[in-house]
């Protein structure tokens, strides 16, 4: 069953082994950077998305699969609630940690 | 469902009694506890060994009545992390000197089985493939701080014993 | 202090072994998120926003210098190279892989240090005063009775699955450091009329979204009777504390429901059952663990150094650390050192593992290899001779580790907040950071005097704001982050909770109102009266009306 949603929607977990934040693409991969994030407009695209989450889940590849409000009004995809959009970015107290360093910031 | 020994107890078989049916004539059955209050004299009268289902909500002291009569106790964990059910044991064995089979039913995990053990619980029953699991947390640790009713005594009794060590911990105890 | 003996290895080594048996099922699948979960928690294993953390033990706050490298190596090994001491005396580090996690545990084993219980729903590390040992105003030195209980609840094979989590402090000193009063059991040792040593066992206390001051439950307990008594006061609880609203199912719940009276009748019910069973442990155990405590052989020093005097009046700084971060030590020409993890415009609690390296390397050269970890998430040298304080002061102080204002109002209690945990709804970490950086000026802090603002990210109150003479709740208002403001609480031995003022404010507004509050004492006070005893003369009016406004 569809459940009801009032915006457009992505999809963030943790990676199983190391637990960082990751958003569910469109292409079914998990990006490190939620401006490839895929963003669902309606109940059906969101249980579409929720379908290849999950089955990550049961893949033992991901955990904490939570759909949550995208903010696109600046052209790029994020978080639009504080505590995900945290997520996406890092501590804010420590610049030199996390995701806002580079979404490739530990290679 | 597959019975994991913790004790080496001989276990008891028994059919679960249907909410109203009555037990045959020497027949072992499991019965709630609130029935076996409720209908005392029947039950003790016509059955052979007689056990209480017990759910983890149960006061301890609605045993007392009953404690010396019951064949085995079997008590349901809801949830494994519902602690009730090891203070239930303890108090079976420990208040009411209880010397029958304690076995626990319900999601309990493999990761306590040494606490089903040393809680006084004799038997339990899992899942086929929770066997193994179960089977290896038994013989995980080789000792522990408590002294407990799977016979075993504290390590800090046992630090105080001549010639006692750690590796002997579990059998010498 | 305590070291494992062959029985002691073996049990951290079996609880390594079990744990990487653990994550080897969850890794592959065997076992789901939903089992693994209490399995990971109980083992001090969170999910939080970024990452996995990892809570270790750093039982009642005593640390060896070994201990210290190896927490700095695993920051450094294994994580991004820093830790956060916390409220609890423990240990965490924000990035560990969960693959990792079985290494990192091994390696703590190897130097007597674990994760065990460091969460979920069973006895937490014990907590104790971060002078133990060292000061002149105590009974006894709580720690042997700490690591009796820290052993005792180590597995239980009774209390291991509790309603809810389970904080036991214990202070040995009439002036409580340890905030035993805001804990489910708080231990306070004391001597009776004929001389012998004993505990007042209080219970019930607790934050969280319900904060409750703990009430006594017995006046004297023998040392004797520690264990049987503590025994028959968890199985009360956990037979009948609340399973079905994790809100409602502390002990200070459970007491309130049925009353002090009602609890300790059933309590000494059962502990009259119980108390001459074995549980008890042997007196040639007490006797052992106590020897590991037997005060450091340290000498009787001349109470004056002049080099301290020299470098005191050359250096205000350096003096202002002497008045602010040294306390009297037992033995005369001895002080204890607070080593601030507060600098102004840092992260409360944060050490990196050069610091961390540093205060191991200081500890072995003027502290006995000693270190303690206090609740208010400084780091403590207890046995430094007075003449070694110009040389330890200027090493700190070049690693920034010299910030003198243990006590001041900068050193705030700060929990990770919404930065780090996936239980916060508000930051807490960078209002912590404006305070200290609208009020960085020593003198000024001085003058001010003794002041604790205690800062919460979540209604958890991990930041202890109900216990800040000022504190501060974070809350989730429609999304945006809003900060409620409390005056006159204690953590101390005269305990009280802290009031709302009044409305929140947004991250600037909350450290414009604290300053306002702070120039309302400044103005009121009367002689050298502290915030907390000027707030109690005068109530919130005063307050309420400078922070808001009269109309």
């Amino acid at each position: 069953m569809a459940k009801k949603i009032t915006g457009p929607q992505l999809i963030l977990a943790n990676r199983l082994d190391d637990g960082r934040a990751v958003f569910l693409t469109s292409i079914g991969t998990w990006s490190n950077n939620a401006a490839d994030a895929a963003v669902a407009q309606n109940e059906a695209e969101l249980d579409t998305l929720m379908t290849v989450a999950q089955a990550a889940d049961l893949a033992n590849l991901v955990v904490s699969v939570t759909p949550v409000v995208a903010d696109t009004s600046g052209g790029v995809t994020a978080p639009a609630h504080i505590k995900f959009a945290m997520q996406a970015r890092g501590p804010s107290v420590r610049a030199d940690l996390g995701y806002q360093v580079s979404p490739n910031w530990e290679q | 469902m597959v019975l994991i020994n913790l004790t080496g107890i001989q276990p008891t078989g028994f059919t679960l009694l249907a909410e109203g049916a009555q037990p045959k004539e020497g027949e072992n059955v499991a019965v709630t506890v609130e029935r076996l209050l409720a209908e005392d004299s029947v039950f003790f009268e016509t059955a052979g060994g007689i056990g209480a289902v017990i759910t983890t909500d149960t006061p301890y002291a609605e045993l007392d009545a009953i404690a010396d009569k019951l064949a085995f106790v079997v008590i349901e964990f809801p949830a494994f992390g519902d602690g009730r059910g090891f203070s239930l044991a303890v108090r079976l064995r420990k208040d009411f000197g209880f010397k029958g089979e304690i076995r626990a039913i319900g999601p309990v995990i493999p990761d306590q089985a040494l606490f089903l053990l040393r809680a006084g619980f004799d038997t339990v029953d899992v899942t086929d493939e929770r066997k193994a699991a179960f089977e290896a947390a038994l013989s995980r640790f080789p000792g522990f701080y408590q002294s407990d009713f799977g016979g075993q005594t504290s390590i800090a009794h046992a630090r105080h014993t001549a010639g006692h060590t750690i590796e002997g911990h579990r059998e010498a105890s | 202090m305590y070291a494992y003996d062959t029985y002691d290895h073996a049990m951290v080594n079996a609880r390594v072994a079990e744990f990487r048996d653990q994550v080897d099922r969850r890794m592959t699948g065997e076992l789901t998120e939903e089992e693994f979960r209490p399995l990971r928690l109980m083992n001090g294993l969170y999910l939080q926003l970024h990452a996995y953390m990892l809570r270790v033990a750093i039982p009642y706050g005593t640390l060896s210098a070994n201990q210290m490298r190896k927490l700095a190596h695993v920051a450094r090994k294994y994580d991004k190279g820093y830790g956060h001491f916390t409220t609890r005396q423990n240990i965490q580090y924000n990035w560990p892989k969960l693959s990792e996690t079985p290494d990192i545990l091994q390696e703590l084993a190897d130097v007597e240090m674990h994760a065990i219980q460091t969460s979920g729903n069973c006895i937490r590390n014990v907590t104790t005063d971060q002078f133990a040992g060292a000061v002149a105003d105590e009974v006894a030195d709580p720690r042997p009775y700490a690591e009796l209980i820290r052993q005792w609840s180590s597995f239980h094979p009774e209390f291991s699955f509790l309603p809810r989590k389970f904080k036991i402090a214990i202070t040995g000193a009439a002036e409580d450091r340890a905030a035993v009063k805001w804990h489910d059991i708080g231990l306070v040792l004391k001597q009776n009329e004929v001389g012998e040593v004993g505990f007042e066992v209080l219970a019930g206390g607790g934050m969280g979204r319900t904060p409750v001051i703990a009430k006594s439950m017995r006046d004297f307990l023998p040392i004797s009777d520690m264990l049987s008594y503590l025994e028959a006061m968890l199985r009360v609880y956990n037979e009948q504390g609340r399973r079905d609203n994790k809100y409602k199912a502390r002990i200070k719940i459970l007491i309130d429901a049925m009353g002090i009276d009602e609890y300790r009748r059933q309590v000494d019910a059962e502990w009259e059952k119980i108390r001459h069973v074995p549980i008890d442990v042997p007196d040639e155990e007490v006797a052992r663990i106590k020897a590991f405590f037997a005060p450091p052989p340290l000498p009787v020093l001349a109470d004056a150094a002049t080099e301290v005097d020299e470098l005191a009046n050359a250096n205000f700084i350096f003096k202002a650390w002497l008045a602010n971060n040294t306390g009297a030590h037992k033995v005369p020409g001895h002080v204890h050192v607070t080593i601030s993890l507060k600098p102004h415009g840092g992260i409360p609690g944060d050490a990196t593992d050069e610091q961390m390296d540093l205060v191991a390397e200081l500890a072995d050269a003027y502290s006995q290899s000693e270190i303690r970890v206090s609740h208010e998430q400084n780091l403590i040298l207890p046995h430094v001779a007075k003449s070694d304080l110009p040389a330890l002061w200027t090493k700190l102080d070049q690693a920034g580790l010299g910030t003198p204002n243990a006590g001041l109002l900068t050193d705030i209690i700060a929990c990770p907040g919404l930065d780090y945990c996936a239980l916060a709804n508000t930051r807490s970490i960078p209002i912590a950071q404006t305070i200290t950086e609208r009020f960085d000026d020593i003198k000024r802090l001085m003058d001010i005097g003794p002041l604790k603002i205690k800062i919460s990210g979540g209604i958890n109150s991990c930041g202890h704001h109900h216990a800040g003479h000022i504190g501060i709740l974070g809350v989730d208002r429609r999304g945006e982050e809003n900060y409620q403001l409390l005056l006159g609480g204690s953590g101390a031995e005269d305990a009280s909770k802290a009031a709302i003022l009044g409305p929140g404010f947004n991250e600037v507004g909350i450290v414009d109102a604290v300053e306002k509050v702070v120039a309302v004492y400044l103005g009121e006070r009367e002689g050298d009266e502290s915030f907390l005893s000027a707030y109690r003369r005068l109530g919130p009016d005063v307050f309420k009306e400078a922070v808001y406004g009269t109309d």
